[in-house]
């Protein structure tokens, strides 16, 4: 029986750790690709090459270490992001930058390809295992110089080329909070707002007063019967009330019962007794430590 | 001597006396008493003030005697010398302290406590009093409502509304991600009228209801059994949460709490959440929100505009309360309708506004006892404040 509970539970365990571990890698996204670097960003050795930009789509830290950059579809572990390099921690909803200059001594973030832009580009993310697909994108050939084919929205959305390159940044960047900015101008009275927060107020808590109206008759109905069936076995009566009893009766019941059982001083005995009390040696009240010592006189 | 150890320092000064009276000039320069403004003073007297509310009056003291004296805490002047004193200053004690309120981790701490010490018996065995939690929410809107027309934004608006919900934890919760920097406001509003509850809610309760109403007797609510409340904030969280997902944090330790005081088998997970870790954080959140107050932050237009919007938006939710009973005992049969005097339970103010139902419906009826009923509404307006919040988290956040 313990060996059973103890599977189960490393069964959910190790169910647990592979969900974490596939919703953390499997959230990054290909955002931004530059084929043609020719007056764009540059790298720390200042030089110019195509750029792969990965985006970490969650609200968690992503470790890209172990993961697998690749532009060959038959190669899936082409280029091994290398483990240990704090730097491939994306933060949430940050981007990171991959040079694809065939460099790869350079430094953990050039990979050992390069884009052609002649022809279509493929480039895929794959995740530790060599075998499971997180993104890819195949870029068309003929990409002009110094315009990038990015995601609409970070992470999400169509690919479209981008005029404003945007390496290591958002693709789209919002000046304002679009929410907010919608309720100013169509609900400068917060009625809309007032009508549809009550009613969805309303709705849940009448929905929950719909399901608790249904167990709270399920409950009487089950007391019903279990108070039928004692009925039927010590020959006694089912009230009309059976099982709406109210919680003061209960409390009365239980009263009555404590009452009894622990109600043992009906009639008081009227002696008085005085109980000598013994106290055993204490320091506290011993005459050694209340008295000083002898002055010695010192000639 | 002395003038040749200055001169080694790199200080050289004419004499000892003019040396010790610059250092002495320096150290007055530190002290309260030089750096202290009107705005302080005010702030203090407001701190005392409320210390007086609750050692005097036994208003909300486990709320008030914190806040007051971290509002004097937060308002003794100091010289901005780098020293990281200031709640305000990146590594202070305060500041790190204060971390739980601008982060939001503090309220669902409380919330954890809260579903544990929370007994839901009288809202399962009459469920219809829910609505009346639902209805009392409209104090939230109606708030916001008034905060668009004085010129906030909608996400200040809906941060200053919640002070309706009379939830502190929830109003912290909102505030901190929809408007931080009116969150010391908001957040002594908030915990301010829910400790002026006795005082804000009986007038109107009186105004709205007449004296046949006052006296209708409620059926006692049945015994509930284990297993309904077992299932109640399961099914609470599941519900809830998926109609408002931004709600979760604190619906989620709402429910968990009233889960480990229900089963019967976390007693001391029970225990932990409703004593000494809810002490532990209302102390810390009290002695925070208090602090946060410092008159150069705090004393602004906008805060006196956020106290009045406050006591409006209990005096709107009370009346809700109050008038949704009344327009519902219009649909429910004689013996099964509810006194509206439990309709300002609604506000959540747990327990004080159920205490509120019961003082007043026993001034006119001494045997009718009002508040196991009044406690129904009074924890659905707890879930219904909270689900307002993930509402307008949602829609604004």
């Amino acid at each position: 029986m313990t060996n059973k509970r103890f599977g189960v539970l490393l069964l959910l365990m190790v169910l647990f750790a592979f969900g974490a571990q596939a919703q953390q890698t499997t959230s990054v996204r290909i955002n931004e690709v530059l084929v043609v670097n020719e007056e764009n960003f540059m790298d720390d050795y200042g030089h110019r090459h195509p750029w792969i930009e990965l985006y970490n789509n969650s609200a968690g830290t992503v470790d890209l270490g172990g993961c697998y950059l690749t532009n060959d579809k038959n190669n899936p572990t082409m280029y091994v992001i290398p483990k240990g390099d704090v730097l491939t921690k994306i933060p949430p909803h940050q981007q990171a930058l991959f040079w694809a200059d065939k460099e790869e001594q350079r430094g953990t973030f050039h990979v050992n390809f390069v884009l052609d832009p002649t022809k279509e580009n493929y480039i895929a993310l794959y995740d530790s295992d060599g075998r499971t697909l997180i993104d890819e994108v195949t870029i068309p050939a003929g990409q002009k110089a110094d315009i990038s084919y990015g995601r609409s929205m970070d992470g999400t959305g169509d690919w479209i080329n981008f005029t404003r390159v945007t390496p290591k940044a958002n693709n789209i960047t919002l000046n304002v909070n679009e929410k907010v900015e919608n309720f100013r101008i169509n609900d400068s009275w917060g009625i809309g707002m007032t009508i549809t927060s009550m009613a969805v107020v309303f709705c849940g808590l009448f929905v929950l007063y719909l399901i608790f109206k249904q167990i709270g008759n399920a409950s009487i109905r089950a007391s019903q019967r279990r108070a039928a069936q004692a009925a039927a076995v010590t020959g006694g009566t089912v009230s009309a009330n059976a099982g709406q009893e109210s919680g003061e009766i209960f409390a009365a019941i239980s009263m009555a019962l404590y009452e009894i059982s622990d109600d043992n001083h009906d009639i008081e005995n009227t002696v008085l007794t005085i109980r000598k009390v013994q106290r055993r040696y204490s320091p506290w009240s011993s005459k050694i430590y209340g008295l000083r010592e002898t002055p010695v006189l010192k000639k | 001597m002395f003038s040749s150890i200055l001169l080694q320092a790199g200080v050289a000064h004419e004499s000892f006396t003019q040396f010790l009276a610059e250092n002495i000039q320096i150290f007055l320069s530190y002290t309260g008493f030089a750096n202290a403004t009107p705005g302080h003073f005010i702030m203090l007297l407001v701190g005392l003030l409320f210390i007086f509310l609750a050692i005097k009056y036994e208003f909300e003291p486990m709320l008030l005697i914190p806040i007051g004296f971290g509002i004097l805490i937060g308002n003794i002047p100091f010289k901005d010398a780098g020293l990281q004193l200031g709640i305000y200053e990146e590594g202070s004690v305060f500041n790190i302290l204060y971390q739980g309120v601008k982060q939001g981790w503090y309220p669902p701490l409380i919330f954890l406590g809260i579903g544990a010490m929370t007994d839901f018996s009288a809202l399962i065995s009459n469920p219809k009093l829910l609505l009346i939690g639902a209805a009392a929410q409209f104090g939230i809107f109606g708030a916001y409502i008034i905060a668009l027309q004085m010129g906030f934004d909608p996400s200040q608006a809906g941060a200053i509304g919640i002070i309706g919900g009379a939830d502190g934890p929830t109003a912290i919760f909102l505030s901190s991600k929809l408007a931080p920097n009116l969150m010391g406001a908001i957040a002594v509003s908030a915990y301010s009228y829910m400790a002026l509850v006795p005082i804000i809610q009986p007038p109107f309760m009186r105004l709205l209801t007449t004296k046949k109403e006052r006296l209708i007797r409620m059926k006692p609510p049945r015994a509930v059994s284990q297993t309904e409340k077992i299932i109640f904030p399961i099914a609470g969280l599941l519900l809830t949460a998926f109609l408002v997902p931004s709600g979760l944090p604190l619906l989620g330790m709402l429910f968990f709490g009233n889960l480990c005081k229900e089963s019967g088998v976390t007693r001391r997970l029970a225990e932990t959440a409703r004593g000494p870790l809810i002490d532990v954080i209302t102390m810390l959140l009290g002695i925070t929100v208090g602090a946060s107050t410092q008159a150069t932050q705090f004393l602004t237009v906008n805060s006196i505009k956020i106290f009045g919007l406050g006591a409006l938006s209990f005096v709107i939710a009370t009346c809700a309360g109050v008038l949704f009973v009344k327009f519902f005992n219009l649909f429910l049969k004689e013996g099964n309708k509810i006194n509206p005097l439990i309709g300002n339970a609604g506000v959540s103010a747990v327990p004080d506004s159920a205490r509120i139902s019961q003082i007043v419906g026993l001034e006119y009826d001494p045997t009718n006892y009002l508040l196991m009923h009044a406690m129904g509404p009074n924890v659905a307006g707890v879930i219904g404040s909270a689900v307002a919040a993930g509402i307008l988290l949602g829609f604004l956040g």
